[in-house]
């Protein structure tokens, strides 16, 4: 059975290096020989709804918004989840999924309603490096961030990290994204995966199985360093 | 005191500031200026003409292009050495009271002030892309305060604007007097969804046309350049040539040979001493380091590193990379995953700077072979006695920048 990755609208969810994360994860799999392949959908293709892993990255907040009218199309997000699709999902792309995130001119746009969250705009934006201890068993986590809406969990939800360092969701909840059945979200930005080999592997793992060690020394040294910087 | 006193005072502080080694002249120059005369840039740009540059990319060889044209003509003072904020206005004003003309290269942000400061005669609009999120603005924040900025030009003000460009194209458009310029780019990694309504812009002509339901659209350009020959609106050709190598030198050799037409001087005339431009400031500059004879290029945002990675295809085979994430570098590396790195493919490549790691991690994913190194010394024991390109984001090239100018 080939894997089937969907890089989602990178047109519009893609501001900060965001195709890293689905790059890096092709890579790990082709390393280790496993059959995959990475379909990019742009914003005038249908949005296939039976692929295995699904990536939304972030965006400014017009594209966030025209995000949000594609994936509603037609029931596609809701198509997908029902169909065992799970997602990786970032920044604004995390947003989204939620009941309702701000936009420009005092706006708050209705979210996709997929996961109990919701995103309130927040003065200053949160920028930089972010650092924390994950609720799932992998390493430290190290991103960076940079993000002006701020998130709540609207009902229990496991966290991705607690934040060490950094805003992370923000609202003073002093944790990072969220991990649920079938979505991991974050507000670590851009190359998540190239920094934290071990959430890319554990995402991944949940889709494939266990997955077979796999020496990439650099990334290790990536991860150690940017831990280390904080 | 008299702006001609405070001038005399700044420039003693900006030299003893230079000789100590305590900072650039120019930035304590301009400072002290300006703490002393908040309207000093006002004043000095008084019956002066001026021309401001701005955009993402390009501002300082285009600066320099346009100077070297208009001095043709007449005295001009400029800021080549890149102080694009206040203090660098102001200083680079002050150098020489006398010259009639000013060619200034002003930060993006900084444009409105230096509108209304300085009443130019000329505007141009590079482009606007995205450039170290951590500390600059996202794209549409840029383009709508260029907007507002349009609304204070003087009457009589000219606009050189990129028509392939929709955030410039958004933000000129509502101005009478814009000259618009197509150099024949295609596509915008930024400008997926329209500048005015915020819907999916509609991309056509393999990337070089856009439009949107709601009207928004690429102007008609009045100055067209394809294959290296410039056409204006009364059907003037002109062959544009550079000395500094890649299409974004020749783009911006034509803005050049058009501001310059704006001031009068023929398209020969500003054609051929444009031409001459080898070196900007140290780009494409050389330097050697042990036996290795490196030409010295700036990278510093994707659209720059895609640029400059195809200008590098055509040069040596080595080939040196080095990324620093000070602030004025950007702290955000994940840019590096918005660059496609494949024209180093097959190629001897070397990584260095603070955040070599991020960059091999990157190469790797991007299947390049590399070798990390300690130092641009380093590189040069690997490659020997050989040409090699040395491409540095911010911070590093403008460390090495001071070697060129010395060898």
């Amino acid at each position: 059975m080939t894997l089937t990755i969907v890089h989602l609208l990178p047109e519009l969810l893609g501001t900060y290096g965001d195709r890293g994360n689905v790059e890096v994860a092709s890579w790990r799999l082709k390393q280790r020989g496993i059959a995959h392949e990475v379909i990019t959908v742009g914003v005038r293709d249908k949005v296939p709804t039976s692929a295995d892993l699904y990536f939304l990255g972030g965006g400014e907040d017009d594209a966030q918004i025209a995000a949000r009218e594609i994936l509603e199309r037609d029931g596609g997000i809701r198509k997908i989840l029902n169909n065992g699709g799970h997602i990786f999902a970032v920044c604004a792309g995390f947003q989204l999924l939620g009941a309702s995130f701000p936009a420009s001119g005092n706006r708050t746009i209705t979210g996709l309603g997929i996961l109990p969250i919701e995103t309130l705009a927040a003065s200053p934006r949160s920028v930089g490096e972010i650092l924390s201890q994950p609720t799932i068993p992998v390493a430290t986590l190290t991103g960076f961030e940079n993000h002006g809406g701020q998130t709540g969990f609207l009902e229990e939800l496991q966290p991705l990290g607690r934040v060490v360092h950094g805003v992370g969701n923000g609202l003073n909840s002093k944790v990072d994204g969220v991990v649920t059945e079938q979505i991991v979200a974050t507000y670590m930005h851009g190359p998540a995966f190239a920094r934290n080999p071990e959430l890319a592997d554990w995402v991944l793992a949940r889709k494939v199985g266990e997955l077979a060690p796999l020496s990439a020394p650099i990334f290790n040294k990536l991860h150690a360093q940017r831990v280390a910087s904080n | 005191m008299k702006l001609r006193s405070i001038i005399a005072l700044a420039n003693a502080l900006g030299w003893v500031s230079r000789i100590t080694k305590r900072g650039s002249g120019v930035m304590v120059t301009g400072r002290i200026i300006l703490k002393l005369d908040p309207h000093a840039v006002a004043t000095l740009a008084k019956n002066r003409r001026v021309v401001l540059i701005s955009g993402t990319n390009g501002k300082t060889t285009t600066t320099s292009l346009i100077y070297q044209a208009l001095a043709t003509q007449s005295k001009v003072v400029s800021n080549f050495t890149g102080a694009n904020l206040f203090a660098g206005l102001a200083a680079a004003l002050s150098k020489d009271i006398s010259a009639p003309t000013a060619a200034l290269e002003v930060d993006e942000m900084v444009l409105p002030w230096a509108i209304t400061e300085t009443k130019p005669e000329l505007v141009v609009l590079l482009n606007l892309g995205r450039d170290q999120l951590d500390r600059l603005s996202e794209v549409r924040v840029v383009a709508q305060k260029w907007k507002k900025a349009m609304k204070t030009l003087p009457s009589n003000c000219a606009v050189l604007a990129d028509a392939d460009d929709p955030f410039v194209t958004w933000a000129a458009r509502d101005w009478p007097d814009v000259i618009w310029f197509s150099s024949g780019a295609t596509g915008h990694i930024d400008a997926s969804t329209c500048p005015e309504c915020g819907a999916i812009l509609h991309w056509g002509d393999g990337g070089n046309d856009y439009d949107c339901e709601c009207g928004f659209r690429k102007p008609n350009a009045d100055w067209v350049l394809r294959s290296g020959e410039l056409v204006g609106p009364h059907d003037q050709k002109i062959a544009v040539q550079s000395a500094i190598p890649g299409f974004a030198a020749i783009s911006n050799a034509a803005r050049a040979i058009i501001a310059a037409d704006i001031f009068g001087i023929g398209l020969q005339e500003s054609a051929r001493s444009i031409a001459q431009v080898s070196s900007v400031d140290g780009r494409f500059g050389a330097l050697q380091i042990g036996r290795t004879h490196f030409r010295l290029l700036l990278s510093k945002n994707p659209a720059s590193w895609r640029e400059t990675l195809q200008t590098s295809v055509s040069g040596p085979e080595a080939v040196a990379l080095v990324v620093n994430a000070n602030t004025q570098d950007g702290k955000d590396t994940s840019w590096l995953w918005d660059v496609d790195f494949s024209p180093l493919r097959g190629r001897k490549v070397v990584v260095t700077g603070e955040r070599r790691l991020d960059v091999s991690a990157r190469l790797t994913v991007n299947e390049i072979a590399h070798r990390i190194v300690e130092d641009e010394a380093a590189a040069a024991e690997i490659f020997g006695a050989v040409q090699a390109d040395l491409i540095a984001s911010y911070t590093a090239f403008h460390r090495l920048a001071k070697l060129v100018k010395r060898s």
